[in-house]
């Protein structure tokens, strides 16, 4: 019957409904999610996740450290957009702003949902203890999120039509985004520092004395990559054209910070001598090469390639291997490359931690939609924001 | 001696001033890091001499902690640690009919990695030996669980408001002057609590004028550090599940790169800074030579 009526009309009606089952889908994962996060706050992490005392972080803390990494979008965008003020790729600065809010958002919740006490989540800016890597990774995504928020505020403000209060905002934005980059520095290359506590359950092909740097770089690699991302949907969202030379440029960005990357990893290998390790091709070798051999290494030399750099679908090759890439650097740094203590019964996660992960990131990612349609998002054409 | 001293000093004013907060200033104090602790306080501090050979596995000691520790179950004792035990013995079968017996507590590192993670600083060093934990400060990221080199902190997986437990090497106990709760239930000798240096040498001088009994290892010397529980064993340490560290002090290098966090955030802001003032100023100055330059053209 839908058939029948939508046929004078097809396409349209037809990206409407695909539209629709991803919006219907999205909204039916975020309330999955709810119920389930509500599940763990009532029943214990013991009754609602897989975890055990060798397996302490899961999923929860994998996915937190990997969305944190995407969302470096928002910080390398600011620097690119105000400190390098490089301003051919103003276009794709807003949407990746907007995905870092929605990220980090998605890293509280998780991360709340993870703590024993939830209740006390605020006791890191009462008791203080600078030597803890988490101390100051908690205290920068705290100030961080308040920075993405005041950037993101004259999006909502100029769509309020609110000049006035958007003229005074923009004076500080240089100091708010330089503010943004430094405490984003801080934290993604504090991350890596995290795993330096852990020389005796950490895969040596991953432990190095060169992790924050390690960290810091790949969350600019995949920032890029998500800002691309970023910009080419909400233009889709919004039925505007893409500029072709913002998301070349971006993933020409993307491609010379991963060579950088796999520079420096190569480097790390045999400084430490492990690169008869690197070659061994056990379980953790053939790891390490599924993350740099597949989301670093592949990316890069695709992107050498003119004809798959240009070419329409061939673009996504280097930005998606490399979101692929940072996603198991994470996964493998949190669970798959450690060695919990002797007697330890494997992790698997409970289905209630994969629908509260997934159903958070839809949340965000259907609150980053709703936020793309009714924000001013491309500076120069809020009205045709309206009539897509 | 007097340079690093005063290095020390003033990176400590410099973190001190950056955070510009006496409360900063009061967690560097009780937040005691590789640096703080000196080899004599450390030798002078509390600690306990486990004698494998001499353990029968009567589990006197793990019935004495959790009574002493008001822990669920005091009849039951425990193979392996959890938050109902802090203290547990493992069965080990070396051979057809060798079999040895393994407490496990933890182990009160002279540099415990537990205590520089911790988010809350609710672990702390004491100077009298004991790491104790305070559960009032705790958020539960169970970030400890994952710095302990012996996997001893164990969470409370059953409650909604789950926390961390762990050995507190009795130090209520230990602030009267009475043995651990342990150490006093062992009929055998197998624990003996004293000064840390004086259990060293004590150690030392069993192995030797016991030829053939002992391994010449005392586990806990050196390994990450050094920790107020020390082993001697029959047996390699190893093939008792011990895992084999290094005297690196476990949280050494992450503190290293913590104590650069002001001067990474001072020029990160920095650089980022000029290079925004000196990119701005070319972009009004080339704006300001178009405007002259049409100027001219208009007037011309």
């Amino acid at each position: 019957m839908t058939t029948l009526i939508a046929k004078p009309e097809k396409t349209v009606s037809l990206s409407i409904t695909a539209g629709s089952i991803v919006l219907s889908s999205l909204v039916l994962l975020t309330l999955l999610g709810v119920l389930a996060g509500l599940a763990r706050l009532v029943l214990g992490l013991g009754a609602t996740t897989g975890l055990n005392d060798g397996y302490s972080w899961g999923i929860w803390i994998g996915f937190d450290f990997v969305l944190i990494a995407f969302s470096g979008a928002g910080f390398t965008m600011a620097a690119i957009a105000h400190v390098l003020r490089l301003h051919r790729f103003e276009p794709a600065v807003r949407p990746a702003i907007l995905a870092g809010l929605m990220g980090y958002t998605t890293v509280l919740v998780l991360l709340l949902l993870d703590l024993g006490r939830p209740d006390r989540f605020y006791h890191f800016l009462l008791y203080w203890n600078l030597h803890s890597p988490l101390f100051e990774i908690s205290l920068c995504i705290l100030f961080y999120s308040t920075v993405l928020a005041i950037e993101t505020a004259p999006f909502l403000l100029e769509r309020l039509k609110w000049p006035k209060l958007v003229r005074f905002l923009q004076k500080f934005m240089m100091v708010v985004a330089i503010t943004g980059v430094t405490l984003s520095s801080l934290h993604q290359s504090t991350l890596g520092t995290l795993y330096l506590n852990m020389p005796h359950r950490l895969d040596p092909l991953w432990y190095s004395p060169a992790l924050p740097l390690l960290f810091f770089v790949s969350s600019i690699m995949a920032g890029l990559s998500m800002a691309m991302l970023a910009y080419y949907v909400a233009a889709s969202i919004l039925g505007q054209k893409v500029k072709a030379e913002v998301l070349h440029g971006l993933a020409a960005g993307a491609a010379w910070v991963t060579l950088l990357y796999i520079l420096l990893k190569l480097g790390e290998f045999a400084v430490a001598g492990e690169l008869p390790a690197l070659f061994s091709f056990d379980s953790m070798s053939q790891l390490m090469w599924l993350e740099l051999g597949l989301g670093a290494v592949a990316p890069f030399l695709l992107w050498l390639i003119p004809a798959i750099r240009r070419h329409r679908m061939g673009q996504w090759l280097t930005p998606g291997l490399i979101l692929f890439g940072v996603l198991f650097n994470r996964f493998s740094a949190t669970l798959l490359a450690q060695t919990p203590p002797a007697g330890t019964p494997p992790y698997s996660a409970h289905i209630l931690e994969w629908l509260s992960t997934l159903g958070i990131i839809a949340g965000a990612a259907l609150a980053w939609y709703i936020a793309v349609r009714w924000l001013v998002i491309f500076e120069d054409t809020g009205k045709a924001g309206r009539h897509a | 001696m007097t340079a690093p001293k005063s290095k020390e000093l003033s990176r400590r004013g410099f973190i001190k001033c950056l955070s510009a907060s006496a409360m900063a200033g009061a967690t560097l104090k009780f937040t005691a890091g590789p640096a703080a602790a000196s080899e004599a306080a450390a030798g002078q501090s509390w600690g306990t001499l486990i004698d494998l050979t001499r353990c029968t596995g009567c589990e006197s000691c793990v019935l004495a902690c959790k009574q002493n520790n008001r822990l669920p179950n005091p009849e039951i004792t425990a193979t392996q640690l959890d938050s109902d035990a802090y203290t547990c013995l493992e069965k080990r079968k070396t051979g057809p009919i060798q079999i040895h017996y393994v407490k496990r507590q933890c182990m009160h590192c002279l540099h415990p990695a537990c205590v520089s993670a911790c988010t809350v600083g609710a672990l702390r060093k004491t100077a009298a030996g004991p790491v104790v934990y305070d559960d009032s400060k705790c958020i539960g990221c169970r970030y400890c669980q994952y710095a302990c080199p012996f996997g001893v902190p164990t969470f409370d997986w059953e409650s909604p408001l789950g926390l961390i437990h762990k050995c507190q090497f009795c130090q209520a106990r230990l602030d009267q002057g009475q043995k651990p709760a342990c150490a006093e239930a062992c009929p055998n000798g197998a624990l003996r609590c004293g000064r840390r240096e004086e259990l060293l040498a004590q150690a030392r001088a069993q192995i030797i004028s016991n030829p053939g009994r002992y391994v010449d290892h005392i586990y806990g010397e050196h390994e990450a550090g050094g920790t107020s529980m020390l082993y001697l064993s029959a047996i390699p340490f190893a093939e008792l599940g011990f895992p084999e560290l290094g005297s690196e002090p476990i949280p050494q290098k992450a503190e290293n790169v913590m104590a650069q966090t002001p001067l990474i955030a001072l020029t990160v802001a920095a650089v980022a800074s000029s290079l925004a003032w000196f990119l701005q100023r070319r972009e009004k100055l080339a704006q300001l030579s178009i405007a002259v330059k049409d100027h001219q053209e208009d007037q011309a």
